[in-house]
């Protein structure tokens, strides 16, 4: 396995600019809201995770995909690469998609970066065309049969309640390993 | 695979590749397959190998060589009253919308 696409192209170690930290996005997000005038929102966070070694192989595990990104819906206005953020795109029930049935997904009901990320390369946010290649290549054993799809629901109760039993139970159903999970 | 390190770290998860990336593109540059492959490989290497939970392992990309991106994300100190005005009337808006699908759904 390489050591990825920077190690040969890497400058050497330097000092780096004192703002260049990960972006604090609860202190940006909690201080935009109240701007506008709204409460807080409280971000899920817990005293501990969950943690299960992969109990297979990886060349021979089964993985699925977990997505944040909505199917396109025609009826539920823009949602191009360039749409500003759009409410009735959102879902609130969890779907599932054959994984060869070269989705057409879309983020525009998600409040991801607009001023830096146009999303018109769906592998920069939904990762089954190099997972696909991994399977290819002996990387992983296989995908299941179905990509899921996780509401982008704000109620902690929903999502751990309703939605997250609902994505378990679909991913027992397909036999899953271990489930690559990408918010947007 | 994701973007938004405090968020996801706040909440704790099994194993978590961070990209310092603007948030959209939690599984690589767009147009690179490179990067995509080596941030799936990441992830991959974390299933395989991580020894506990709340495992991060930060990619060694980069968005860009400036990091100015940085500051575009949500500046609420650029806002005027108007902007807030305006921003507070379309977010009303949208709730609404929200609401609506919510209670169809």
């Amino acid at each position: 396995m390489s050591d990825g696409p920077a190690a040969s192209a890497r400058p050497a170690i330097q000092f780096a600019p004192e703002d260049d930290v990960p972006i604090r996005y609860m202190e940006r997000t909690r201080a935009y809201y109240q701007a506008l005038g709204f409460s807080p929102y409280r971000w899920a966070h817990f005293t501990d995770a969950p943690f299960t070694p992969l109990a297979v192989p990886l060349a021979r595990a089964r993985v699925a995909v977990i997505t944040t990104a909505a199917p396109f819906q025609p009826e539920a206005g823009d949602q191009g690469p360039r749409a500003p953020y759009n409410a009735a795109a959102k879902f609130y029930q969890v779907y599932s998609a054959p994984v060869d049935s070269k989705p057409d997904l879309r983020i525009s009901h998600v409040g991801y970066d607009r001023a830096n990320t146009v999303p018109e390369d769906l592998d920069a946010y939904f990762p089954l065309t190099r997972l696909q290649e991994a399977v290819a290549a002996g990387r992983v054993g296989g995908l299941t049969p179905r990509f899921h799809g996780a509401p982008t629901n704000r109620s902690h109760r929903v999502t751990m309640e309703t939605d997250a039993p609902e994505l378990l139970r679909r991913c027992r159903e397909d036999g899953t390993d271990a489930v690559v999970l990408v918010p947007s | 695979m994701g973007c938004a390190r405090d968020i996801v770290e706040h909440c704790g998860v099994p194993r978590f590749v961070w990209s310092d990336f603007p948030l959209g593109n939690s599984a690589g540059r767009p147009f690179d397959a490179e990067s995509q492959a080596w941030t799936l490989e990441l992830a991959l290497r974390l299933l395989e190998g991580a020894p506990a939970a709340r495992t991060t392992v930060a990619s060694p990309l980069r968005w860009t060589a400036d990091p100015a991106w940085k500051h575009k994300y949500l500046d609420a100190g650029k806002l005027t009253p108007e902007d807030i005005a305006e921003r507070r009337k379309e977010f009303d808006v949208v709730k609404a919308v929200a609401k609506a699908k919510r209670e169809g759904a």
